[in-house]
Parts: C-alpha cells; structure tokens; sequence
C-alpha cells in the first residue's frame, strides 16, 4: 500500500477455472509493469483444464525491488465465493475485499463473501456481473469490471489497462476489444466513486522503480530468452509440467532462426536426441521435470563419460512419482545432483529469481561446452510460473564464441580425452577431417579405445576438469548479503525459496538481529570457500528450502562437515517468511535449545 | 579343352583386397567378436558399401548401442558413438539433425533394438530420418553370455529359458513395414556380397533404412539360427516381388519360417530434415508465428 515508503500492494484474484481469472490478473501484472513498478506474481490453477477447480492469481507491485510474494494480499478479487472464501483471512486488516453484492441466484447461508469479511477488513461489494451485463450484453466480462474497479479505487491510470487490454485481445475482432474496454470502463467509473480509506491509494513509481526498459517475464519465459539470445540450434522435448511452456514457446521462436525442434517420444530420447546433437558441436538442449529427469539419468552419465556438451532445465514439481504435477518443491536436488550410476559429476545450476533464470540459461551452452559435460539448470514450478519484472542488461551477450578447432596431427592418433593441465581435451567435431575418433559410455583410454585400467586417472580428470567451474566468468555461483562480518544467524538458501529467505532477513535485520544470507546457485560443483567463509561468520545457520528431506542442507552439511538447522516445507506452496523469521528469532536468542543431534 | 585355372596366391589376392580400398574403412582395432561370428561379416559389408559409395571417413558417424552388435564404431575407420542400451536411434536422430550433411549408420543387436529399444524404433520410421538402421539379429543376447531375446524361436532353450522358451517372437520386419519405414530390408550374414549390397543400397536410400541381418552366434546357439539351419531356411526374395507395394512386402514377411532376402519395400517421401526446413520456411512467411 502507499505509504511515505513507496508503493508495496499485493493483489489476489480467485475465481473457478472458466472465469477469466488468470487472464485478469494477467492483464493486472502486465499494466502494472507498464506503469514502471516492480513485479512478482504466481498462478495457482487445477490440473484439469476445465471441472470448475479454484483459479487464483496474486500480484505484488511494489515501487522496490520485492523478492516474494507476501503471505498476506491488500486486495482479495472474488470472481467465485465459493473458492476465494477461505482466501478472506488472507487479506490484511483495513485491506479490501471485492466481491460481487448482486448476485442473481440464491445462496445457501454462509455462501456469500459478505459473511466472511471481517470487521478489521474493508468491504467492497457492488454489482460485478450486472455491469459486465450491461456493458456487453454477456457476464463473460465479470474480470475486466474489476479491474476497471481496482484502477478507480486505488487511481492507477487507466490508459496502461486498456492499452493492455488492446494488445491482450489484438487477434480477436475488434468488438471484443470494444467490449472489453466498455466493461473496464464500467468498473472505473464504480470504482473511482466510491468512498476510500486513507491509505488506498498508490502512489507513483518512483525512483526506484524499474522505468520502461523492464520487461515481464516467467522463469521458463526468461529460460526461452536466454537460450534464444544464446543462439540455441537444438531442441528436443517431451511435455511435463511444469517444464512444457519452455518447450511451446521454443517451438514458436526456433523454426523462424532456422533452428532444430523436435518434440520426441519420451524424455530418454529428448536428452539423447540432445547428447547426439551437442556431439556435433550444436547448442542442443532439452527441458523437463522431476520424472523426466529419474529417465534422463542414465543418459546424463553418458554425457558425463562420453563428455559431450548438452543443457538440461528441471523444473521440479512435488513429488515422489507423479506426486503434485501442479504444485512446487525443491526435491529433485538429490536427483539432479547425484542421479545416475557411477561417479558422474555434472553441473547444477540453481538460479533463485526470473532475472537468474534468464542468466543461467544464456550462460549454460557456454559453460556445457567449456567443461565438455552437461549442464542442469534446476528451477520448480514457483520459478517457472511466476512473473517478474526483468531489466534486460544491454552488455550481456551469450552468443558462442568462435571455435577453437583442433589441428590434426598427420604423425600421431587424435586424442579425444588426452590428458591436459586443466583436464579438459580439445575436441573435435565429426566432418573434421584427420581427427576420426569414437567416444563412448564404456570406461576408455586417451584415444577413446575402451579401457578398464585407466579408471582412476580418467575419473580423476573428469572431476577435475570441473573444480574451475565455481570460477566461471560472469557467473556468480554465490552471493552473501546481510550483515558484514560475525552475525548470530546466517540464512542458507536457494532455488526459488530464496526470495523468501531474502525478505526474512530484511525483517530480521529490522528486528535488530544480527543476520545475512547467502544464495548458493552452483549445487554442484559446490562454492566451497565462499561456503567455508560463511559458515565461519555465522554462529547459527539456517537452511530453509521445500522438501520433507532438506537434501540441500545435508549437501551443503556433508560438504563442510558442519551442523546446520533445517526448515523443511513441504506442503505444494512456496515458503512462508513468517515461519522462516520465527526460527530465525528462536536461534538468534541467548538461550536457544540445542541443535538436534541428528544434524 | 578346359582352361587351366591360375592358382591363387595369397599375396596377390591380399593386394587385389588392398587396392580396392574399403579395406581403409577397417580401424586398427581388431574385432572382439567370437571366432565364426555372422557379425564379420557385416563388417565387411559395411566397410565395402561405404567405399563403394565413395564417402569420406570424416563424413561418416557408426552410432551404436550396447551388445556384441554394437562394439561396430570402434572397427569402422570413421567418426562413432557407443552409446547406451536401446538408445541408438535416438541418438542418431540428434546426430542428423546437429549436423545433416553427415551420413549417419545406426547399429545395434535384436536385444537393443527390439527390447529395450523398441519404442524408438517407430518413431525414427514414421519421422523418416535420414539414416540407416542395421540391426544384427541372432536372436540371442551374446554380451550377457545367451539369454532369450524378443526374436528368439518358441522352444528355444536359452540360459534364462532353461525350460524353453514360451514367448512367441517378434516379426521385426512386420513391424518396421507397419511403422511406416521407407526402405525395409533383409540380409544374411552367411551370403556375404548380397549383404554388401544390400548394406549399399540401403545408405544409398535417401529416408529411414533398415536392414535385418539374420546371423547366427556360434558361441551360444548351436540349435537354431546356426549357419547350417540358415542355410536351408533362407531364400531370396521371388523375382517378380515388387518393392513399391506394402501389401506384397508384408505377405513376404509373414513368412518368417522361410526367410527371404532383399528388398522388401521403399518408398520416397520427405525425410524428417525435409519436414523441418518446410516448418522453418513456414514459420518465417506470411503468418508466422509472433515472435516477441
């Protein structure tokens, strides 16, 4: 809400499916971005496509950079009683709620919005589908009335709506775009007339807000532009949610470069469509989830072994099994990590924020092909799904670099996996001629011959090639912020959760506790030093993330040696700052308990 | 009167070998295969289509699974790719379409292909990449040291069918016909030159190729695919078979007590690098989809 702070709203729209109700808030976070805010925002829908299920979409815009959603929202939409209900109490004391008062069928007792608002919340009822019905002759437009209704209510300029609103509706014929216009403009008149409280209103910008350059994307959106503006040739996919948006919007971007994409048979043939292409030098990718990954595992060793180059997106949803297809975790870790048999080492990257995303997946090809092994960008359904505004860096550029080729050597045999300083090989492509080789999943010598004796040493280079990876330019594997120097609590975090473990220090530090965070986006291999400075800066650590397990802090914890604590969630929701602080308050007290001994 | 016939000398004859030059597709690496082995040749087959064919080394990729079929790439002088069990066409695929000016041989046994790589197989068919699939089928796993695989006889008694084999095998022809492969084929490892041609015509196919090559293991079936049972089986394709029509290709196959030889069925239709650079041409014209 405005305040001399600035700006930092929170909207919530809910609804069943068929109402509109994503497409609304849609519409919200895109005028939003438009008017220079900031933006975070996250869906959550049924996995039917149709059945009536709850549809809730929340917004938060703020004048600075937010980093989560808040577990409270200052406006509750209510598109459907029956499922934005329970969603009363989370609306802040003097926040609003919006329902429709009108309503033209009977309502069992305690059906109705208005018997759930409580006394410390403002209600604002006013007859939503009359007006849509009014304005279009159809109740469809009920989601555009509230908006109009929200603009009028907190004076957000309503030329970014219906410029949105133009664009939204741009292929569809120019009646409905009248049409919902008309219904927006309903709202706005409604909503501008009624009675405000004080601080409803919103104010500008300002300063610090993101200007026009900012632009809005998801985690897989900016996943898609990353690989786009590193020149991916190709793709290979197979549908799984959450991961499925990066491989449609792919299949829209690639084929108009000229680009490779191809939807395959399952996800064990979309990594070895990608391992066979990456082996001839192509930036070959491919995206899934939990499942797809436990099937892509055998093939990562290979691409380990073999080292061939090839960039892999996992975006993690609750699992084991098929588990919540539609709901968040951080519990593939483990799986991205380790999976596989043998020793097979690979690259994870865990970015925490869309922008992250964006540079992760820009970044990876470059790094795949510098280590000659494959590369997981690790993500879940919160990162994948969630808006934010993202202000694209002009110096950044992710386009290969030109080729380094290997020069045959017509006196002696090309050595694919010869033995060098850093332990990386030069490698030759296939069509290059004079350096014919065969690479392979069996355990093999310099020139790729199968070897079994050699394993100690070629296990050694192949770990060893990646310890540099940790120093890769341009990469910030990990970031500290918080308090210099000792602190009480230090906040272990990654992944998506880490917005939240963001805000909580911030409120901890307001608290008066001495706290930092650090982010940890390389999962393997892991930042050690910066890892080992940390742990010795802070007396207490906290590791929350989303899983029953708490496989990063027990990564990070078996790497060090050291004891932390753990805050494990796992419920299909993002973490909650609330639950993270008070374990934060608990540790940073004189006389806390003991850690457990299991840790 | 007859000629009197020039004895051959094994120096001169190594020499005609030699200077035919497909002895230079051979790597340094001796095959692994047992002594009698149906796989050498294959080989030999293969080595003599790529030189007939008149292909550079360098342009040439062998991928392959895991079996005693697809230790192939490293006895072929050219690029290779040992990959995992099952997994070659797959692989193969994306080795097409990274770099298509490659030719592309996909090799791998009846286990690989059929078992745990048989749910690749129809989509590498019906998607008409431009490669050549040769699966070698003796209808056991000779790696692992003979179990039954999908293409093993009823009745056969195998290490892991020690009371006979009770599974009725798969036609693999049958299924490649039906999966919409565009050149389907069969050799016999006992009748050498035939296979080379056959291996040659199959590359020479512009489409998804495949080629079953009957072979027995002398190591761990001395019953049933042995080259004495084979040699009285196999025949060759009648001479009126006409390849273009799917109906007659399939009537051959079913008769898979008497195995015949040839070319069963091609077909020319555009291959799947043909398909994406048709979906690429549309997608950058009029109506294209938006970009931003």
């Amino acid at each position: 809400m405005m305040n001399k702070a600035g700006t930092d709203i929170q909207i919530a729209i809910c609804g069943s499916a068929g109402d509109g109700t994503i497409a609304s808030g849609d519409i919200m976070k895109r005028a939003a971005a438009l008017m220079g805010y900031n933006v975070i925002a996250f869906d959550e829908y049924p996995p039917e496509i149709r059945g009536f299920g709850k549809c809730i979409s929340r917004i938060r815009i703020s004048s600075k950079q937010a980093y989560s959603l808040k577990e409270q929202s200052d406006v509750l939409i209510s598109l459907n009683d029956s499922h934005a209900i329970p969603h009363a109490r989370e609306v802040r004391d003097f926040g609003a709620v919006i329902y429709d008062d009108n309503l033209v069928s009977a309502v069992a007792e305690g059906g109705h919005m208005s018997a759930h608002i409580n006394a410390a919340q403002v209600p604002y009822g006013f007859a939503i589908r009359q007006m849509s019905e009014q304005a279009t002759n159809a109740a469809r437009a009920r989601n555009i009335v509230v908006l109009g209704y929200l603009a009028g209510l907190y004076d957000l300029p309503p030329e970014h709506f219906r410029e949105i609103i133009k664009a939204k509706f741009a292929k569809k014929p120019q009646a409905v775009i009248d049409d919902n216009t008309k219904a927006f403009d309903a709202g706005l008149v409604a909503g501008q007339a009624v009675f405000k409280l004080d601080d409803v209103v919103v104010g500008a910008a300002g300063d610090e807000a993101t200007g026009s350059k900012a632009v809005m994307m998801t985690g897989n959106g900016a996943v898609v532009r990353g690989f786009m503006e590193a020149e991916i040739q190709s793709y290979f996919g197979y549908p799984i949610t959450p991961a499925t948006s990066i491989m449609e919007r792919l299949a829209v971007e690639m084929p108009p470069k000229g680009g490779n994409f191809l939807q395959t048979e399952d996800e064990i043939s979309a990594i070895a469509a990608a391992i066979g292409a990456g082996y001839t030098g192509s930036r070959a990718a491919t995206a899934t989830s939990g499942p797809g990954l436990a099937l892509m595992a055998e093939m990562l060793g290979l691409g380990v072994m073999a080292e061939v180059p090839v960039v892999v997106v996992v975006s993690q949803r609750g699992g084991p099994s098929t588990g919540l297809p539609t709901k968040t975790e951080q519990s593939d870790l483990n799986l991205a990590v380790f999976g596989g048999s043998g020793d097979a080492q690979r690259i994870v990257l865990a970015p925490t924020n869309v922008e992250g995303c964006y540079r992760c997946a820009g970044m990876a090809f470059d790094i795949a092909e510098t280590y000659q092994t494959p590369v997981i960008l690790l993500i879940d359904l919160y990162l994948s799904n969630r808006y934010e505004t993202v202000v694209p860096s002009d110096e950044a550029s992710f386009a290969p670099k030109p080729r380094i080729d290997v020069v045959a050597d017509e006196n002696a045999p090309y050595k694919r996996f010869a033995f060098t300083e850093n332990h990386i090989s030069p490698r030759a492509l296939p069509g290059q001629a004079g350096l014919m080789h065969t690479i392979t999943g069996l355990e093999h010598n310099e020139l790729g011959r199968p070897n079994d004796a050699i394993h100690m040493d070629m296990s050694t280079k192949r770990h060893e090639k990646l310890n540099s990876a940790v120093h890769f330019p341009g990469l910030n594997v990990s970031k500290r912020f918080g308090d210099e120097g000792p602190v009480d609590v230090g906040i272990l975090g990654w992944g998506s959760s880490f917005g939240e473990v963001l805000e909580t220090m911030y409120e901890a530090q307001a608290e008066g506790i001495r706290c930092a965070a650090m982010k940890v986006v390389m999962l393997s291999p892991l930042p050690i030093e910066a890892l080992k400075e940390f742990f010795a800066d802070c007396r207490e650590i906290l590791v929350p993330e989303l899983n029953y397990e708490g496989q990063f802090a027990s990564l990070v914890s078996g790497a060090l040696g050291k004891p932390v604590t753990r805050l494990n969630r796992a419920t299909g929701s993002p973490m909650v700052v609330n639950e993270i602080l008070e374990e934060v308050r608990r540790l940073s007290g004189q006389n806390q308990t003991p850690l457990s001994a299991a840790e | 009167m007859n000629e009197r016939v020039k004895p051959v000398y094994l120096e001169e004859k190594l020499e005609e070998i030699r200077a035919d030059g497909h002895q230079d597709f051979r790597s340094k690496s001796l095959p692994t295969w047992c002594p009698g082995c149906g796989y050498f040749s294959m080989a030999e087959g293969l080595t003599f289509a790529l030189n007939r064919l008149g292909l550079d080394h360098k342009d040439v990729v062998v991928v392959s699974g895991i079996g005693c079929a697809s230790r192939f790439p490293f006895f072929v002088s050219s690029y290779g790719f040992h990959t995992l069990h099952g997994r070659v066409l797959p692989v193969a695929t994306g080795v097409k379409i990274g770099n298509d000016a490659l030719t592309v041989v996909a090799v791998g046994g009846d286990g690989d292909a059929f078992a745990i790589g048989g749910g690749h197989i129809p989509h590498a068919a019906r998607r008409n990449v431009d490669m050549t699939y040769l699966v070698f089928d003796n209808g056991i796993y000779g790696l692992t040291k003979g179990q039954a695989s999908p293409t093993s006889a009823l009745g056969f008694k195998t290490s892991s069918t020690p009371y006979e084999n009770g599974d009725v095998p798969l036609n693999p022809l049958m299924m490649l016909l039906s999966y919409g492969a565009s050149w389907v084929g069969q050799a016999y490892a006992g009748h050498q030159h035939q296979l080379a041609d056959l291996i040659t015509e199959a590359m020479a196919h512009k489409g998804f190729s495949f080629l079953r090559v009957l072979s027995p293991c002398v190591t761990f079936d001395k019953t049933d695919n042995t080259y004495g049972n084979l040699n009285m089986m196999v025949r060759t394709l009648p001479d009126d078979h006409d390849s273009s029509d799917k109906m007659a290709a399939m009537a051959q196959a079913m008769q898979a007590d008497h195995p015949a030889t040839g070319v069963y069925y091609q077909e020319q239709r555009p291959t799947l690098h043909q398909v994406m650079n048709a979906t690429n041409d549309r997608a950058e014209g009029p109506g294209a989809a938006k970009t931003k």
